[in-house]
Formats: structure tokens, sequence, C-alpha cells
């Protein structure tokens, strides 16, 4: 009796040490998996092994942490003493946050551009203002007026039709079943024939984001951009990267960016930092193209392009991505400027494999860019 | 190793499935658990034929529901035979039954279309195999309602009340992680994650299903394909391609490999344009002095 209650303990204190380490594991499965040892042979490791393996439902990228814990608490030789379970996701505070917020401006990074003559048009009106205005130059209540039309028009996104039918009012295929329901109202007869149609399809999408120091003056408008792409698509997942890549759909709660940004800061390593786009870019293709990527996905990568690695890496991580996304849409805050020729090596090598390359640098710019979005 | 675990993989092996421990283990857990298995793992290892193996060993039907975008619950679940419920109804206007009769008439097993899940669970002479096949090509609204299926083992049909399992069947999900199925139905079922075979497990597979291949050249395919797989590839071969190419060979009456021989036929291999450019003459040459070693 002891003996099964020590296996039980031992499993509670294993599935704890997993997901300490990130291993997404249930009570659920904590019970599957005492159940699955009552099935086998408790003896033989081997087999234990496999059995949790299985009972536990870990997948295949969790197989190594899922091995090493397993060594350590089901290694065999008795001791059980409990160490501090290896950190998996270290979280890197060295980042310089150089990245300020004074609650009145965001810190200029690039030099203004030439000032346009802006209000005092007769029949501008103030929204008309704000489209054309560079991000790097809004004040705090012009960002939230920004982030509210943002919303707006992302409400506009294009959809597609899906292979599932869904019933619809007077056009597509007939539904018999739902014809049958109906004629009852009207013993039997059928007065009114229902109908399925073609869904709408949701769209997904992905967005990978650059915080490297030379998007400053961009990143939190073109982050409001995501958000506000969030409150619609459903399937929204959003990285950033500069010199690692960070998963940061988690990070960020769309109703308070300003905290959301801080996050974002802290929990990505290097803000501000120097660009590795090929190397984030082929780490995500080879960690996420299995999942995240499909015939409905858009991926919106913001970048200025300038890169401090291999642009071979980064052309071949984009061919991955031009093979499994729908589309992709390459966001730069530079090409705003009428000087800016796409010339930088990474931006080059990438260009090939973009649907749609476009500006980034004030709202009209991204207004057209959501025509490309799903 | 527990006997039972071994007797299956026994079993599996006689019905012409090569199964590593693992597989087995996982095969027997979900029996005897009563739990759903999801398969995972690349296209071409073997995941929809562990259920079928497992329908053979097992002696039952093989139910299969093969799933894609827009499957719903009309051609997954039941659909009522309308053209024939029309058809008695013409003929019963000149009958003159009784209404009540009639209706119990439409609305009886005869005039229902079974499809793959209500099939499953009505099965009446013991618990049949059920493979839901690509779970990742149906829509997510799809998973939920399978959930439901998969946890009560009953459907409830309106017109004929609620339709309990007889025997709740084997089910076996297979997916090819073209995107994430949701944590709730992973959860519902056991996982096992299929790799590619190892040598010696491809190399008895290859005897098994391509009888025509003498051992050397079976030794040297074997080798070729897996090392390929190491190589930096789009798309790898899976088992199914390994057996193509050797049946392929095997037509071509080849007792050995050259490079020319694996250029003309390594379209059987690879299946991506950049894969087949990418493995050139001289990564050939490589891959066929490799294979081609004694050991």
């Amino acid at each position: 009796m002891s003996g099964a209650h020590g296996v039980v303990a031992q499993l509670a204190r294993f599935a704890s040490a997993l997901r300490d380490c990130g291993v997404r594991v249930g009570l659920g499965d904590e019970i599957d998996a005492a159940a699955a040892l009552t099935f086998i042979d408790l003896l033989d490791r081997a087999e234990v092994h496999r059995a949790l393996r299985i009972a536990f439902k870990v997948q295949r990228d969790a197989w190594e942490t899922f091995d090493r814990l397993f060594e350590h608490y089901w290694g065999g030789s008795g001791k059980l003493e409990r160490q501090a379970p290896p950190q998996t996701l270290p979280r890197d505070h060295r980042g310089p946050l150089q990245w300020k917020w004074d609650g009145e401006r965001v810190r200029l990074a690039a030099p203004a551009e030439p000032e346009q003559p802006e209000g005092e048009l007769p029949g501008y009106s103030p929204e008309a203002v704000l489209r054309r205005k560079p991000f790097d130059q809004f004040s705090a209540s012009e960002l939230a007026a920004m982030e509210r039309l943002l919303a707006r028009l992302a409400l506009r996104l294009a959809t597609r039709r899906s292979r599932r039918l869904v019933p619809a009012a007077a056009r597509g295929v007939v539904d018999l079943r739902r014809s049958f329901r109906r004629s009852l109202a009207s013993e039997g007869e059928f007065l009114k024939l229902a109908r399925r149609a073609r869904a709408i399809d949701e769209p997904s999408l992905v967005v990978l984001y650059d915080t490297s120091g030379s998007m400053d003056a961009y990143t939190r408008v073109l982050l409001a951009f995501a958000f506000a792409l969030r409150r619609v698509v459903k399937r929204v997942e959003i990285f950033a990267f500069n010199t690692t890549l960070v998963r940061a759909t988690r990070m960020i709660a769309p109703a308070r960016i300003p905290q959301s940004l801080e996050r974002l800061a802290a929990g990505v390593p290097d803000w501000s930092g120097g660009t590795r786009i090929g190397a984030c870019l082929a780490e995500f293709v080879a960690l996420h193209k299995e999942t995240l990527l499909d015939r409905n996905t858009t991926v919106i990568l913001v970048s200025d392009g300038l890169d401090h690695g291999d642009t071979a890496l980064l052309a071949g991580a984009m061919r991955e991505l031009r093979a499994r996304a729908r589309t992709i849409v390459w966001l730069n805050p530079l090409l705003g400027d009428s000087r800016y020729r796409p010339e930088a090596g990474g931006m080059r090598a990438a260009l090939p494999f973009v649907d749609h390359f476009g500006a980034a640098h004030n709202l009209e710019s991204l207004e057209s860019a959501l025509r490309f979005v799903p | 190793m527990n006997e039972e675990i071994r007797s299956t993989q026994a079993a599996m092996e006689r019905c012409g499935y090569i199964a590593e421990p693992a597989i087995a283990t996982a095969v027997y857990l979900a029996k005897e658990m009563q739990k759903p298995l999801l398969v995972e793992g690349e296209a071409g290892v073997g995941k929809t034929e562990i259920a079928k193996v497992l329908a053979r060993m097992l002696a039952t039907d093989l139910i299969r529901l093969q799933c894609y975008e827009g499957l719903d619950v009309n051609t997954a679940l039941y659909e009522w035979n309308y053209q024939r419920q029309l058809l008695r109804l013409k003929i019963a206007e000149r009958e003159a039954r009784e209404p009540e009769k009639l209706e119990q008439l439409i609305f009886g097993r005869e005039y229902l279309l079974e499809r793959p899940l209500l099939r499953a669970i009505t099965r009446r002479e013991g618990p049949a195999v059920l493979l839901i096949d690509e779970i990742d090509r149906a829509d997510e609204g799809f998973e939920a309602f399978l959930l439901e299926v998969l946890s009560d083992f009953q459907i409830t049909i309106p017109e004929l009340g609620t339709i309990r399992a007889e025997h709740v069947p084997l089910v076996v999900l297979t997916s090819n992680r073209s995107r994430e199925i949701g944590d709730a139905l992973r959860r519902r079922c056991l996982y096992l994650y299929v790799e590619h075979p190892g040598f010696e497990k491809e190399l008895r597979i290859l005897h098994g299903k391509v009888p025509g291949v003498n051992e050397q050249l079976a030794r040297t395919i074997t080798r070729f394909v897996q090392r390929l797989r190491a190589r930096e590839l789009r798309k790898l071969p899976g088992v199914a391609e390994t057996l193509d190419w050797a049946q392929a060979l095997v037509r071509l009456h080849r007792d050995a490999l050259d490079a020319e021989t694996v250029r003309a036929t390594l379209g059987c291999l690879l299946k991506d344009e950049h894969d087949i450019k990418s493995t050139g003459e001289e990564a050939v040459t490589e891959l066929v002095a490799y294979a081609s070693a004694r050991d």
C-alpha cells in the first residue's frame, strides 16, 4: 500500500517538475499517468519511461526536458531529494531599456522629417492630419486617438471564404436537413428551402516584430497596430525579435499598451539592441512552421531590414515562409523617407519573397498595407 | 517488459507492422485504458498504418473518418435519407395510414444514413477501430464536437433519441501537425509521437513489404535513405518512399546502387523540387559510396 502511495507521490513530484520546466502537464494527465503505471511492469525503467511519455502527452519538442527530468526523478538509485529544477526561459534583465515613454513623446531615434503643413489646411479633419503625420512625432493624446482609429481600420479586413458550409439566407446549396425541419411548421410543405453557403474564413496572422534600437521610434504605434489586428483576427501570434526570438503573444494585453510595452521590454532580451533578422526568422521557421503557418496565414514582418547577420540565412528562412504562408507583408518604417532605397543586405535578400513591401511610418501607409492582410 | 506489451508487439508484427516498444506500449495502454490514441509524426512514418494493423490484429472493422477542411456533422455523424423519406411519403399518400405509424416508419433506422462516427459506436459485433485521419485538416470547431463524442460515446438524434455505444470503439487519431491540435482534445487522448524508423527497423519493414529485394540491396537502400534523412531537406523521405523506391529498383532489376540509377529514380524518394536540386551529383555519389560500403 505504502509502495503504491510512494509511486503516486513520486509521480506528482515529477509532474510538478515538468510544469516548472514549461512542459504543459495537467492534473488529468497525472491521473492518466498513474493509471498507465498500473498496466505496466514498474521494474522496467525503459517501459515506465515510454508509458509516462505517452500518458503525459509529451510533445516531440519537449522530449529532451522530459528525458532529463525522468533521469533525475526515476533514476532508480532511490535518491529523490528535490533539487531546483533547471530553469528554462531565463529572463534576461540586462537589456538596456533605451526605449523611453515619458508620458508626452516617444523618444526620437531618426532625424525628424521636414515638417509638413498640417492642421491649418481647410477641410482637413484631425483624423486626416493624423493619417499623414509620421509616428515619431506623435504626442500622447494623438497616440491614443491613433490607436482608436487603428482599431476601427482593422475591422475592415477583407476575408476569404472557407470550404465549410454554414446556414445562409438566400444563396448556396439546398440544406435538406434544415428544410425538413422548417417544413414542420407548415405541415410538411416546403414553403422555403433552407440553404447553406461557404463560410467566411477566419484568417490567422503572425506578426514578427523587430525591437532593435533602429526601430524605437515606431515601436509603440506599430505594436498598437498589431493589437488592433488582434482584436478582429482571432488567431494572432506576435513575436518580437532582435538578436533572439521571443514569443510575445502572452506578454501583452491589448487594452493596456504602455504596460504591455514595459512587460515586453523586460521580457525581451536586448531590447533596443542590434538585429539578427536571419537567425531569428530561421528560428521561427524551425520552431513554428508546422503549427503557426498555413494557407490562411498572413505573415507581417515589421523591420527596417538592417541586418547584422547572415543574409543567406535570411533568404533561406524567407523562402520557407513563402512556401508555407499565404501572404507575406513587410512593413518598413524607413520606406517613408523618399531618400531611402532598400539596399541594406538583409532587405535585398528578403525582397524577392515579399508580396507586399510597404512603408509603416504613418497611418496612411498602414492603411494601405491592410489591403494585403487576409 | 510487461508480458502483454510484448505480446501486443508480437501480434502487430504478425499483422505486418514492425512496432517499436514505444508504439506497442501506446497501443496496449490505449486498449486497456479505453482512451483514444493521438498519433503525431512526419508524413510517411506509418501513423495511419497503426490503426489498420490494430483492426487486423483485433479482427474487427476499421471505420475511417478522413478529415478535411469543411467536414461537418452531416458527413461525420449521420444524415437522414431524405430522398427515400420523401418517396415513402408519396407512397403513403395512397395508403391512408395512421400518421404516427408513418412518422415512426420514416424516422426509423433504415432511413438513417450512418456516417463513420455513428457507425463506430453502433457496431454490434464488438468494438470497432475508429480511425480519425488527419484531424489537423478539419476545422477547430469540429475538434470541439469530436471531444464530446469521444468523451461520452453517445450521440443524440432528435427524432430517434440517444444512441449509446454498444461497445466503446478503439479510437486512433492522426495528425501531421499542419496546425496545433487543441489542448482539450490532446488531454483526452494518449499521445504517441512516431519518428522515422532506425536502420534495423526500416530494414525489417523493407523485407516484410518488398519480398523481391535481396539482402545486400535492402541494406544498401536502407543505409542510403537513413543517410539521406540526415541532410537538410524540406521534406524528408518517409518509409512509404523507401518502399516505393525499393519497388522501383526491383522492377528495374538492379542488384546494387549506382549513382546513375539513383539520379534517375530520385523522384521516388524526394518529392520537392528544391530538395532534388540540392541533392546534386556530388551528394548522390557520396551517398552511394556510403551506402554501398560493406559492413
